[in-house]
């Protein structure tokens, strides 16, 4: 049974998926219950402004409900800046941001993430930094700096390490970005 | 004095020069700059924070061990890296239990994470550790006649339990004013001060969204302020507020431009470093206050 | 003669039986040494429960009783009395708690349960064949009482109990009985002006025969037992000969001193030497030795010095002034005040809340003068307040357009109080109606969570300040911004428009929480009486014995409980003085006879229990040739500290002798 029904969008709470919550709980949303949906995340989120569907307070009311699809179907979750404004003020102690964090994680666990995210996690196993521009080696020498940074740019076994970490990771066992000796990313902002 | 520098993808990548302004202000300053060789990603929130905990924090650790080698503390000029960073030290200070997990996968790579080096930011280091009577007295130039706006960053501020350096009060921040008098500015107060400038993972998924944030902060700061000069305290903060009034101006949603600096690039101005280097690819017209701060 | 023991379990409805077979419990006890039969029933508190009991005691089937239910603190004497009815001693009686240690913490394992609740009961059978028949004792109860805190609560609990005849002592750490309530404007529900139903309480406790007011003054120690505590009180020091003082306020007058004032919430100055505010009972000037400035060199103490060429001693100003001689700075520094000891046969303790600061609530700028409690609001819209009931903002003495009020301030808040204030809600809605029915051109926005108007005619004012076109959202306030011009702007998510809202206003009023006034916990020890984790004083039970305490004759109301409303805090106090009267009126108490005895042959007279016992109920007496240990059975409470350390083993305490726990804790361990 879908979640989201006909064309008026009304919500179908039967169809709510309640093994979210404990999902949710256990990949870094430990303090998810104790929120009591005050809003008070939402009045200092930058997302609330932005005019997003989804953010901090909507995103927790929604996994309370079980509405997996919701969440998933929107990419919301993947716009949040991570400024914690919500965390500072949260009078539960809830951590809203890591319920979007956990969030994310259950997004990724079922590939439902944007490519962006995709091509930051390669670029992180290709170079050692999710961040990586082409041209950046101009755009350095332009300013009187080594092609390279001293960073894993410049040292193959940090890259190495990095790599290792990575193998070790979830990352591995999702499969959501080729390992190994894959084609090296020439640009990613994330 | 010495600090291992922590420099961060967008600063190698993108704004460069930031990262000579901090190279030439930190020595000028009498501290000295490790390169933490090795160094990776902190990694930024949208990548590994966002597939699984213990990861997150192990290539975090990873960084963090780099330092602990030498026995130093990291200094980032990098308002992602610092949030990343402290809140990993901070996930496994509370929790020893992932700390443990975390020092698992780290033995694979024959490191050992311990939580003895502290992550912190370039103005709040050069803050507590100089002093902005230091600074002021080391100065070549200054800010003298400049009316200018502060734009601090979430990443300084919050969660604020996560930070080495505090804000008394977090929501009322203090600390960048303060280093910005130091070199003779006045700062205006606008009310949106600790607004998010809509940089990051907004403008990443929504350019359009992210914008229309942005301009109603900067209007905020053109109305109550009309500042020469906007200064930033993030790395982050710098690339909106320095690309996104030129997109702004393209839509007709704004008609003006106001020159912007990270902190760290107008310390170094002042100290006298060569702007070529230090602010070079700004595109915003920075030249003009330049101009007003060098003797002609 | 072998005992024939009892066994009865009780189902507690689904409790019990829920978690633990019953009938295998069962089963097993009635195969255990001693027991002659064992049954079970779905309550056995109930008649008929009690009835099984009562009909195996006089078939002369049991005369050992225990009972496998729930908590000896409140069902202990219920089962006694169903012994004593049934003409068994009351103390042949023991209990196993099976529901609150086993069925409830082992509501998902019901094998583990049952096997807990089956050793639970073989340990209380073990204990029951060394049970002793005990006989209660009684004594006489002193007939006065104390009343902690002269609040609205403390003020109905002396008046009850004095219009009783009772001598009450009325003990209140400020200049002037009054407390909270004393700030406020006007009260809900029905909009009753404080004053003008507080004032004349405050006369009447003032002038009551029977009511010693001690004012200004602090309970130091609290000694004996039920009907017999022997209590100090400290007279703080006033620096003031109050039975010359007038109240006439000239000396106040005088005082060049300024020290921001409590009764105004800190929004006005009082002197150093003040009453606390007008209608105060007693009306007495006391000096605040901290903020004074010792005016011509007249520390409180030394002599005046005396003017070269007149010859007059120069006086502070304050001594000037004073035409009675109240206020004379010669008098003798003693900064500890007086120490009174009065007897009481039972204590109300009602020492009432104190308001959060908002200092906490950076998110909300409390820098700014126009970002205010809503305490300090009830100030302002008084008449007696700074304003002399002028709506002003703090900054200028403007009058503010736009009002807004942000609710669940430090409640419901884990980072302060988890708890709801319950007040706040209808204060809110109470100050949001008097100000538009006053100004009915004012904005006012009321931020809640939920509104909570739970309550008799609380409800109307929700409705009526719709009417009244003040306007409710849901949704806390994320950020309060300053402005400039002194304004603020107010952020908000507004749940029902699905929205980020703002607002500007010249007056943000914050509903900061109730907490637990300052020094409870340690009033709490000096009593014996603990606080529950939010900080207010623990009742004996929260439906059955609300005023009660788990000290016998100690008994509390109002705030001090918890958060609460006037209707609720008066409702308290009388129920709390008729509880406190009960013993007064029965003029002796049962003191249960699990108390210590010294076998007093055998005795070394070592004196170790005598530096042990909490209550100083041993003394070496002379006997014969030597000295030995003698209880005062009065004094004992039956710890039983004294008969664990006595290094020859010769206290007894009844009702836990060495044997009984022996065997105890010999059937628990196997």
């Amino acid at each position: 049974m879908s979640q989201v029904q006909g064309g008026i969008g009304i919500i179908n709470l039967s169809a709510g998926d309640p093994s979210l919550v404990n999902e949710i709980k256990e990949l870094g949303g430990e303090e998810l219950l104790e929120c009591i949906q005050c809003a008070k995340c939402a009045a200092a989120c930058p997302m609330v402004l932005a005019g997003f569907p989804f953010f901090n307070k909507r995103v927790i009311q929604a996994i309370l409900l079980g509405l997996r699809d919701a969440l998933l179907d929107d990419s919301s979750i993947w716009a949040c800046q991570s400024c914690n404004r919500c965390t500072e003020v949260c009078p539960r102690e809830v951590n809203p941001f890591e319920i979007i964090q956990a969030m994310r994680r259950v997004a990724i666990r079922e590939f439902a993430l944007p490519t962006l995210a995709i091509e930051g996690l390669k670029s992180l196993y290709d170079t050692g930094h999710a961040v990586y521009l082409a041209g950046a080696g101009n755009t350095r020498a332009k300013v009187g700096l080594p092609e390279k940074p001293p960073s894993t740019l410049s040292y193959p076994e940090a890259l190495k390490e990095v790599r290792t970490i990575l193998e070790n990771t979830e990352l591995a066992e999702l499969g959501v970005i080729p390992m190994g000796e894959s084609g090296v990313t020439d640009s990613c902002e994330v | 004095m010495k600090v291992g520098f922590f420099i961060g993808c967008n600063t190698s990548f993108n704004r460069p020069d930031l990262e000579q302004a901090v190279r030439h202000a930190f020595p000028a300053l009498g501290i000295e700059l490790d390169d933490l060789e090795g160094q990776s990603c902190c990694p930024t929130w949208g990548t590994l924070p966002s597939v699984d905990v213990v990861g997150w924090c192990a290539v975090s650790a990873r960084n963090h061990t780099i330092a602990e080698q030498k026995g130093l503390d990291i200094v980032t000029v990098c308002g992602s890296c610092y949030g990343s960073l402290s809140e990993a030290k901070y996930k496994m200070e509370v929790d020893p239990e992932l700390k443990a997990k975390v020092n698992e996968v780290l033995q694979t790579i024959g490191r050992e994470y311990k939580g003895t080096s502290n992550v912190r930011l370039t103005y709040y280091y050069l803050y507590h550790e100089i002093g902005p009577e230091k600074i002021r007295a080391s100065l070549k130039y200054t800010l003298g006649g400049l009316k200018v706006a502060l734009q601090p960053g979430c990443h300084t501020l919050w969660p604020s339990k996560v930070y080495y350096d505090k804000e008394e009060d977090p929501f009322h921040p203090r600390v960048l004013k303060e280093m910005v008098e130091a070199l003779g500015a006045t700062v205006g107060h606008y009310t949106r001060l600790i607004d998010c400038c809509g940089m990051g993972a907004m403008r990443s998924t929504d350019m359009e969204k992210s914008l229309n944030l942005f301009r109603r902060k900067i209007l905020s700061i053109k109305e109550e302020v009309d500042p020469d000069l906007i200064i930033t305290g993030c790395s982050s903060c710098l690339i909106q507020f320095d690309t996104a009034q030129e997109m702004l101006r393209r839509e007709k949603k704004i008609n003006f431009e106001i020159p912007v600096l990270h902190f760290m690039q107008a310390l170094a101005i002042c100290l006298g470093a060569d702007p070529e280097k230090v602010a070079g690819l700004a595109r915003t017209n920075v030249k003009s206050v330049i101009g007003k701060i060098l003797p002609s | 003669m072998v005992p024939k023991i009892g066994v009865y379990i009780c189902h507690c409805g689904e409790n019990i039986a829920g978690a633990v077979n019953i009938e295998e419990v069962r089963a097993y006890a009635e195969k255990l040494p001693g027991v002659v039969v064992a049954r079970n029933y779905l309550f056995m508190c109930s008649d008929p429960g009690q009835e099984l009991i009562r009909q195996d005691i006089k078939d002369g089937l049991v005369d050992r009783v225990v009972v496998a239910a729930c908590t000896p603190r409140t069902h202990e004497p219920i089962f006694r009395k169903a012994l004593e009815s049934a003409g068994l001693n009351k103390y042949l009686l023991e209990m196993a708690n099976i529901r609150d240690q086993d069925s409830w913490p082992h509501w998902h394992d019901k094998e583990g349960a049952t096997a807990k609740a089956k050793r639970l009961i073989a340990s209380a059978v073990a204990k029951a064949a060394y049970l002793e028949p005990l006989e209660d004792r009684y004594v006489e109860v002193t007939p006065a009482s104390l009343v902690i805190g002269g609040g609205v609560a403390g003020m109905f609990a002396a008046l009850d109990l004095a219009n009783m005849g009772y001598k009450v002592y009325l003990v209140e750490k400020n200049p002037s009985i009054g407390g909270n309530m004393a700030k406020l404007d006007k009260t809900f529900p029905t909009n009753d002006c404080s004053a003008c139903i507080l004032t004349p309480i405050m006369v009447q406790v003032g002038t009551h025969p029977n009511i010693e007011l001690l004012t200004y003054s602090e309970v130091e120690s609290v000694e004996g037992t039920f009907g017999n505590f022997k209590v100090k009180v400290r007279k703080k020091q006033t620096y003031i000969d109050w039975d010359k003082c007038t109240g006439c306020g000239d000396c106040v007058n005088a005082c060049p001193a300024k020290v921001p004032n409590e009764f105004n919430e800190g929004m006005d100055y009082r002197k150093a030497i003040y009453i606390e505010f007008p209608q105060a009972v007693p009306k007495r000037a006391v000096v605040d030795i901290a903020h004074c400035l010792n005016c011509a060199k007249r520390t409180i103490g030394t002599k005046p010095r005396v003017h070269s060429k007149t010859g007059e001693p120069i006086l502070a100003p304050c001594e000037k002034a004073c035409k009675t001689g109240a206020c004379d700075r010669s008098r003798e520094y003693n900064p500890e005040g007086e120490i009174l000891e009065i007897n009481v046969g039972t204590i109300i303790v009602a020492t009432g809340y104190r308001v959060m600061d908002k200092a906490p609530f950076k998110e909300y700028s409390p820098q700014s003068p126009n970002v205010i409690t809503a305490m300090q609001l009830e100030r302002i819209l008084s008449a007696t307040g700074p304003t002399g009931g002028q709506l002003k903002r703090p900054s200028d003495g403007e009058k503010p357009q736009t009002i807004a009020f942000i609710s669940c301030v430090g409640s419901r808040d884990k980072r302060f109080h988890t708890y709801c204030s319950k007040v706040c809600c209808m204060y809110m809605l109470k100050e949001a109606r008097l100000i538009k029915e006053k100004y009915p051109h004012l904005n006012i926005y009321i931020f809640f969570i939920d509104v909570r108007t739970g309550g008799k005619d609380f409800e109307e004012y929700y409705n009526y300040c719709r009417d009244l076109g003040v306007k409710v959202l849901r949704g806390r306030v994320g950020a309060v911004d300053e402005l400039p011009g002194d304004r603020l702007r107010v952020r908000a998510y507004d749940v029902d428009l699905g929205a980020p809202v703002e607002l500007e206003a010249d007056l943000v009023v914050l509903a900061t929480a109730i907490e637990p006034a300052p020094g409870l916990e340690e009033l709490g020890r000096k009593l014996g009486i603990t606080c529950g984790n939010e900080g207010f004083f623990k009742e004996l039970h929260t439906k059955l014995y609300p005023v009660e305490t788990s000290v016998k004759g100690i008994y509390i109301a109002g705030c001090a409980q918890g958060p609460k409303d006037i209707p609720e805090s008066v409702s308290q106090a009388r129920a709390a003085s008729s509880a406190a009267a009960v013993p007064l009126t029965a003029g002796k108490v049962v003191v249960e006879p699990l108390i210590s005895e010294v076998n007093q042959r055998k005795c070394t007279g070592c004196g170790t229990c005598v530096q042990l016992c909490p209550y100083s109920a041993i003394n070496l007496v002379e006997d014969k040739d030597r000295r030995r240990a003698k209880i005062d059975e009065a004094l004992c409470a039956g710890c039983g500290a004294c008969a664990a350390a006595c290094p020859s083993g010769v206290i007894t305490l009844h009702g836990f002798t060495n044997a009984q726990i022996h065997a105890q804790i010999k059937a628990l361990a196997c």
